[in-house]
């Protein structure tokens, strides 16, 4: 008696597991998948578990669970969710007063943009992540400005949650620097008026990290012996940079000119970045070769096309993937509204980069960027359930989304939007 | 017929070769014919296996293409299945104004009232961004002053080509620029001058057109008076009023030799500028008109037309965060006249990009010849350039646009551009060997 209650308890468990399972599964079938790794599937299923993604393929190939929530998306073009490198979103409109400099001192790297983004924006800023959210961007990488060499640490938001906490998936992501002259300093007199000044500055603050880190590891060693041994006074921005010496977080730097990306590359070579990406870097199609050959990626935009001193157009995005370098595509939201991302890309395709690896520029690519590759960016199975249904090629500007998952949840769904 | 269009090419001729001498232009081009592709003269409808004829820098017959004669001499030039489209016309840039992230020539921020100035004056035709805009198919720009003055300097009407300021004007002054709103606050009201408030803005205004609208009747008078004098035996003509280069533009405006071009953004400072506009009875074309849409019905009462600038690509101020990507379509429904301006906005906002934007209001419920259209004839015709640019028609200039595909596709691609029935030169683009 008692062990078919137990029976039938366990039974009526395994229903109910059986149950929440089911229900927790999504088909979303019919639709032509670009998984964002370079493979197109014609009538493609996207299978959903538990927020995550179950299974990608062939609607033969990939069985679909009695009792799964099934989302027809014949016709359809489904996408990765978009990711935006970089990113300024919820940091105030750039014609106005932003929340992403810290101007009174050139070297920040205490700073920290979670500290400093509002999920829904205020005067024009508004409701600019649910507006991406509709343009199928799903994540984004929120950084400092550039007005300081080191402006601080960056943080990989993804678009959905109430408050900032909700929306971090990885924090501290990279470091933000910037190279170049800096105006707001050569204005005051204040280090760095020239571009040596700024490489000075960013090579102290590691050579002081990296002392930093030797003092902790003493006194580490010296706490095994003696308990009552004193701590070094802690030391914000130190600490932040000895994640970089330590390669456990990569460095993200704001570049223009050439002559300035290959500083960055210098102090990657001389402090072994974990991993170098360049913002803007408008003139990296000079030093292609020398990026290719290190692995340096470069962030392209918002300025998609520039003119060589020949006036010869240079689709700066296509021009650099031909060459070998990793690409990803940015808006610099709000330079560029944050919905546009998948419109940058189509400007690099116009001018003839490769539409797979423009999209890839816009998911896959980002990921890898901020060492995110195993969780989003693309559609493979054990990945975050982040993906966009499009009614068409998403790089036309007549295309719209239509629904938007992140973590298997619907986040968007057109014609059901509230402003 | 044939005749005609012999006479008429006659005529062009020699008025093309008055032209280029005037312009410093050397040798007489041949007769060109574009065909091969489908053409869209934007005023008529397609033909789908086109041809256009041009002589002496201007559009002498489009019709089929085996209707259309090659003359002996002539060069073809084979549109191998692209479109054949005449030239995009930008409504409101700033090129030749200074470096993009330089200091400006487009606003002189001494005075919130700058109408004495001309644009023509501060123009650089070296600017490489024209060259830029015209391998991008733009073949006519108004140039403006931006959003800092309350009443700015005299707009002009150019080609992207000529090496003088004159070599590329269309039409000099083009028109009157007026800034409602954030831009002349920022400018002046920060500076702790008028005007810090819109209602300061408004005030400039009026008192300016007031003061030009007492110089108009002088103005007036005097020639009355001149016109009377002449008639009568020993009468001496009365002297003439001291003349005011900053009243005489406004004066032209309220007689109605100018249009005022006023760049407004948010509903209210639209309204201003309709209560303007009823108040001193002049021809206006709103500009950027960001919220346009909220006020329709009002503008299409007025018959004024509307230049939409923001599409919302670009950073959001406080005046344009209530962008629509509708806003085109909604005013072409009231039956505004509706043109559609390049976002200075950089990825799809660059000025490269026009046509794009157009498509984006294709996106926000636009007809796609109407939005062709916007940015072409109903373009040029805003800006008065309307006979002489903006569709292909026998007796126009020669601005004809070569396009590999449909102009709303991201994927076409610019093939040839010519003004004026030349080419211009556009040197391939950098290509890397794919590894």
């Amino acid at each position: 008696m008692i062990m078919k209650r137990i029976a039938a308890a366990g039974a009526a468990l395994v229903l109910v597991l059986a149950l929440t399972a089911a229900e927790d599964v999504t088909a979303v079938v019919g639709a032509r998948v670009l998984t964002g790794t370079g493979v197109e599937i014609e009538n493609g299923t996207v299978l959903i578990e538990g927020g995550r993604i179950k299974a990608v393929g062939k609607a033969g190939e990939v069985p679909v669970p009695a009792g799964a929530r099934v989302v027809d998306a014949a016709g359809r073009v489904i996408t990765p969710g978009l990711v935006d490198s970089h990113s300024h979103l919820g940091l105030g409109p750039s014609g106005g007063v932003t929340e992403d400099n810290e101007t009174s001192n050139p070297v920040t790297p205490e700073l920290r943009i979670v500290d400093s983004i509002h999920p829904e924006g205020e005067g024009p800023d508004e409701f600019q992540f649910r507006r991406a959210l509709a343009e199928g961007v799903t994540t984004v990488v929120a950084r400092p400005g550039s007005g300081n060499v080191i402006g601080g640490q960056s943080a990989v938001l993804k678009l959905r949650g109430g408050t900032v906490d909700d929306m971090v998936i990885l924090f501290p992501a990279d470091m933000k620097m910037a190279l170049g002259r800096k105006g707001a300093y050569a204005a005051k007199g204040v280090m760095p008026t020239t571009k040596m000044g700024a490489a000075y500055l960013v090579r102290k603050a590691l050579v002081e990290a990296a002392e930093y880190g030797q003092a902790l590891e003493r006194y580490d060693g010296e706490k095994a012996k003696n308990p009552k041994a004193a701590p070094p006074a802690r030391d914000l921005g130190k600490e932040a940079l000895l994640k970089v010496v330590r390669r456990e977080i990569p460095v993200h730097i704001h570049v223009s000119s050439s002559d300035d990306i290959m500083t960055a590359v210098r102090l990657a070579d001389e402090f072994k970045f974990l991993r170098l990406s360049l913002g803007h870097a408008v003139e990296a199609y000079k030093v292609a070769g020398e990026l290719a050959r290190r692995g340096v990626i470069v962030v392209v935009g918002p300025q998609m096309t520039a003119y060589d001193d020949e006036g010869r157009l240079v689709n700066l995005a296509g021009y650099l993937a031909d060459k070998g370098v990793p690409v990803d595509i940015m808006t610099d939201a709000d330079v560029v509204q944050q919905s546009f991302l998948r419109y940058q890309a189509a400007v690099a395709v116009k001018y003839g980069m490769d539409p797979r690896q423009a999209l890839r520029s816009i998911t896959l690519n980002p990921a890898r960027t901020m060492g995110l590759e195993g969780r989003i960016g693309s559609l493979e199975p054990g990945k975050d359930a982040d993906l966009v249904v499009f009614d068409g090629d998403p790089f036309d500007v007549a295309t719209r989304a239509l629904t938007v998952f992140i973590d298997g949840r619907v986040v968007f769904e057109a014609g059901k939007e509230s402003k | 017929m044939k005749g005609g269009a012999q006479m008429k090419r006659a005529c062009t001729a020699i008025l093309f070769a008055a032209l280029t001498a005037g312009m410093g232009l050397i040798g007489a081009d041949k007769p060109l014919v574009i065909r091969g592709g489908r053409v869209v003269p934007v005023s008529g409808p397609e033909i789908a296996d086109g041809a256009v004829l041009i002589e002496g820098g201007k559009i002498v017959a489009i019709g089929k293409a085996d209707e259309v004669s090659v003359p002996a001499g002539a060069e073809v030039f084979d549109a191998k299945g692209g479109w054949i489209l005449p030239g995009l016309v930008e409504c409101l840039a700033s090129i030749g104004l200074g470096d993009r992230y330089g200091a400006g020539e487009g606003d002189e921020v001494s005075d919130p009232v700058t109408a004495g100035l001309r644009i023509l004056d501060g123009l650089d035709p070296f600017d490489k961004r024209f060259e830029q805009a015209a391998r991008a198919g733009t073949t006519t720009l108004m140039i403006a002053p931006g959003r800092a003055n309350v009443i700015g300097a005299r707009t002009v009407v150019v080609k992207p080509r000529g090496a003088t300021a004159e070599e590329m004007v269309l039409l000099e002054p083009a028109g009157v620029k007026l800034t409602l709103g954030e831009g002349p606050k920022a400018a002046f009201g920060a500076k702790g001058r008028l005007p810090g408030t819109r209602m300061g803005s408004a005030y400039v205004v009026r008192k300016a057109l007031l003061d030009a609208s007492e110089y108009a009747r002088k103005r007036k008078d005097h020639e009355v008076a001149v016109a009377a004098a002449k008639g009568k035996k020993g009468a001496v003509p009365p002297p003439a009023p001291p003349r005011s280069l900053d009243l005489e533009p406004l004066a032209d405006l309220l007689d109605g030799k100018l249009t005022a071009f006023v760049e407004c953004h948010r509903a209210d400072d639209i309204r201003t500028a309709l209560r303007l506009v009823d108040e001193f009875r002049f021809r206006a074309v709103l500009v950027g008109a960001t919220e346009a849409y909220k006020s329709a019905g009002e503008i299409a009462k007025r018959g004024i037309p509307v230049v939409v600038g923001a599409m919302g690509i670009g950073s959001k101020r406080v005046e344009t965060k209530d962008v629509s990507l509708a806003n085109a379509a909604v005013l072409v429904k009231a039956g505004i006249k509706t043109a559609i301006a390049a976002e200075d906005a950089l990825g799809l906002g660059a000025q490269e990009e026009l046509a794009l934007s157009a498509g984006l209001a294709v996106k926000g419920g636009l007809d796609r010849a109407t939005a062709l259209r916007a940015v072409t004839l109903t373009a040029a015709e805003i800006l008065g350039v309307g006979a002489r640019v903006g569709s292909l028609e026998p007796g126009k200039d020669a601005d004809v646009v070569v396009l590999s595909g449909d102009p709303f596709d991201y994927r076409t691609r610019v093939v040839r551009v010519f003004i004026d029935g030349r080419a211009v030169r556009v040197p391939e683009p950098l290509r890397s060997p794919r590894p």
